[in-house]
């Protein structure tokens, strides 16, 4: 028997406890937050998402590591939890994203992305033959409707909006020091040192730019805006992406 | 016989300055004889979009509930209304879903898009029956009397027309192709749009 | 077989006639007519010639537009000019308009079941001054107008005439009433828009366009004078006077 954990509930995805609790999610939870610490941030011009990146040998390549997603050219995705669980749901929201571009010609807003991941993961809490996913999601993306958005999504596929949220090991401690940290006029860049200085926190070894990832949504201009498409590739600029090794180190130094 | 034209039916789009204006004619047919002189092919999709439909009867019908029904699903879902742009390719997608099996209409699209800067600028389209988009600067047409439209189009049309005599253009346009088509007329139905209002006038035409 | 016969019956035919696309159009006015047409000559989707005149001058007071099939044209126009010849050799005289235009009828309809695919229209100068249009269908039935377009972009180039030489749906404020007829230069100015119209929205029209202009005997130049590139054809000075303008249209 599965005793130690919420008895003959605990094998049974759909049974609820008497407590009124869905083991199996719970679970997930725990799997979450043994996953390393991911955090994110929203700034007036931007956000930034980051991520603890750890390989377990000194013998293995971490460049093919990739934590941060790039979803569509308007929302990147950042995890902590079970790698293999992100990459099936990167794949399935790259999918859903151009499935939408498909039908609308654009690219989908942040709050429908976010819902259309939260409900895949919401489907692994009520089908049968399946586990939940072991993630949580932070995804960050910006829209002509609702501007610069960061959501958290859980494996229950609930999902929330932050200023500034962490998730995974150190989430407890990041959270406290993100509040310490956060006002609603910090700029991108500051974001980004907050962002490094919180990971910081918990960080275990070197911190380097072989050892984090970052993602930032940049803000494009009213001017960037009118204008349209990017003269030649028929496509608005990006307005997701990640920062390059160099690019980290440069903020690192700082 | 075409299918295309079992009805008969005809719509134009104008852009102007600052508006656009949308324009049909009224009748019903079944081939050479008229059965309704107050057939709607044109509808509201917002307050500043509208869709023309002309082609056959029963599929103007069945698109105009199945546009409804997507743009109500969209509305619910993004909290927003639609964008002209964006409903043309929803038009597009819908139609193309039935690459195979075509609805045997032509849509016409026309609105006020929404700008970054929070103005609004003219917008209008059209498509093929399989939903290939054309996204013209001057005007678009559709329907049975479409060559006509296009000749008296190209002859009365300029940029940068006001609302009055966008209307006026349209309207002469409208009426003149109409009179040389068997298969469309019996009154005309022309709306225009600017930024913050519509204007929806019914013109007579010749009844023959 | 082996010896060069058929198991099966086989089917051949033979296609007498082509159509060469392009656009003619004829406008009257008061004392004077305007006829117009494109010189491009296509078939299928090829362009066979960017000049090949669909326009003719029979006498000083008419000219004959011919639109269809290119060939039969041709020899439509040459019959045509020859019975004005013999007409003239008979009677020291050139025939009046509505003569030729019934010439014309006798002669489309005596090809009643293997007819020349032609739409023509004739314009001109009747005997009373005044300038006149007839159309004609390839056998041969005809009508006195006052304006009509025929051939590839008649579709088009018919409304936008009603409209602007018939007035058609247009009302003017009550109390004004609007002149009975053209000037040539707003007759000039609608022939050239709805070329260009045409040329735009119609593969088969386009390359040049040719425009006959026949005044009425004692009126002035109305204007023609100021016509770029206007060339006077008529043989003599004393009768009606007839003129051609020549303009480019685009070429794809």
């Amino acid at each position: 028997m599965a005793s130690a954990g919420g008895g003959a509930y605990s094998y049974s995805l759909t049974v609820f406890s008497p407590s009124g609790k869905l083991v199996q999610i719970e679970h997930a939870l725990a799997a979450v937050s043994q996953g390393t610490t991911s955090l994110g941030i929203k700034a007036s011009n931007g956000i930034v998402i980051a991520t603890e990146k750890k390989s377990s040998s000194i013998l293995m390549d971490d460049s093919m590591i990739e934590k941060v997603a790039v979803v569509c050219p308007n929302i990147g995705l950042v995890y902590s939890g079970m790698g293999p669980d992100f990459r099936l749901l990167v794949t399935k929201a790259r999918k859903s994203a151009q499935a939408y571009w498909k039908i609308h010609g654009e690219y989908p807003p942040t709050k429908v992305l976010t819902q259309e991941i939260a409900t895949i993961m919401q489907e692994a809490t009520q089908s049968g033959g399946v586990r939940p996913y072991g993630v949580s999601l932070l995804v960050a993306g910006w829209d002509i409707t609702r501007g610069p958005s960061l959501y958290q999504v859980d494996p229950s596929g609930s999902f929330w909006a932050w200023k500034a949220s962490a998730i995974g090991k150190n989430m407890v401690n990041a959270k406290t020091f993100l509040e310490k940290r956060y006002n609603d006029d910090i700029s991108l860049e500051d974001a980004i040192h907050t962002a490094l200085l919180t990971l910081k926190e918990g960080f275990e070894g070197q911190m380097t730019e072989k050892t984090i990832e970052i993602g930032i949504i940049t803000v494009p201009s009213l001017e960037e805006l009118e204008a349209g498409k990017v003269e030649g590739t028929g496509r608005y600029k990006p307005t997701f992406r990640k920062l390059s090794e160099e690019e980290i180190r440069d903020y690192l130094a700082l | 016989m075409s299918i295309m034209e079992y009805n008969g039916g005809s719509v134009i789009a104008m852009v102007g300055k600052n508006c656009v204006a949308i324009a049909s004619d009224l009748r019903l047919g079944v081939q050479s004889l008229g059965i309704a002189s107050n057939f709607q092919k044109i509808f509201p999709v917002t307050d500043r979009i509208f869709v023309g439909l002309p082609g056959l009867a029963t599929d103007v019908t069945t698109l105009h509930e199945q546009f409804r029904y997507r743009v109500n699903m969209y509305t619910i879902k993004e909290e927003r209304e639609i964008e002209p742009e964006t409903f043309a390719a929803l038009v597009s997608s819908t139609l193309y879903e039935r690459r195979f099996g075509p609805y045997f209409i032509e849509p016409v699209i026309a609105g006020m898009q929404r700008t970054p800067s929070g103005s609004y600028k003219p917008f209008i389209a059209a498509t093929d029956l399989i939903g290939c988009l054309n996204f013209a600067k001057d005007f678009v047409v559709a329907g049975t009397a479409s060559d006509k439209l296009f000749g008296v189009a190209e002859g009365l049309w300029e940029e940068d027309l006001g609302p009055e005599d966008l209307f006026e253009t349209i309207s002469q346009t409208m009426l003149n192709a109409v009179d040389r088509d068997t298969n469309s007329g019996w009154g005309v139905v022309v709306h225009l749009l600017t930024k913050d209002k519509v204007i929806t006038r019914t013109l007579k035409g010749r009844m023959d | 077989m082996p010896d060069g016969s058929y198991a099966h019956p086989q089917q051949r035919q033979f296609n007498p006639y082509t159509e060469n696309g392009g656009t003619i159009l004829a406008i009257a006015g008061a004392d004077f007519t305007v006829i117009a047409g494109d010189t491009r000559q296509s078939e299928g989707y090829s362009i066979q010639t960017r000049y090949a005149p669909k326009v003719f001058r029979l006498t000083d007071r008419a000219v004959l537009a011919v639109n269809g099939f290119a060939a039969d044209g041709n020899m439509f126009v040459k019959k045509v000019k020859q019975r004005l010849e013999w007409y003239r050799h008979a009677h020291a005289k050139d025939m009046p308009l509505r003569a030729i235009a019934r010439l014309i009828q006798t002669m489309l309809y005596a090809q009643r079941f293997f007819p020349y695919y032609v739409y023509n229209i004739l314009g001109g100068i009747e005997e009373d001054g005044s300038g006149a249009v007839y159309s004609f269908d390839p056998v041969g039935s005809y009508e006195r107008e006052a304006c009509r377009a025929a051939g590839a972009a008649q579709s088009l180039v018919q409304p936008f005439l009603d409209n602007q030489i018939y007035f058609k749906n247009q009302q003017l404020p009550p109390g004004q009433t609007r002149p009975l007829h053209l000037s040539l230069s707003d007759v000039l100015s609608i022939v050239i828009d709805s070329f260009t119209s045409a040329t735009e929205r119609h593969i088969e029209v386009g390359d040049g366009l040719e425009i006959y202009v026949v005044l009425a005997k004692g009126r002035g130049p109305q204007g023609l004078e100021a016509v770029r590139g206007a060339q006077e054809l008529t043989t003599n000075a004393e009768g009606d006077r007839v003129f051609i303008v020549r303009r480019e249209l685009k070429k794809d």
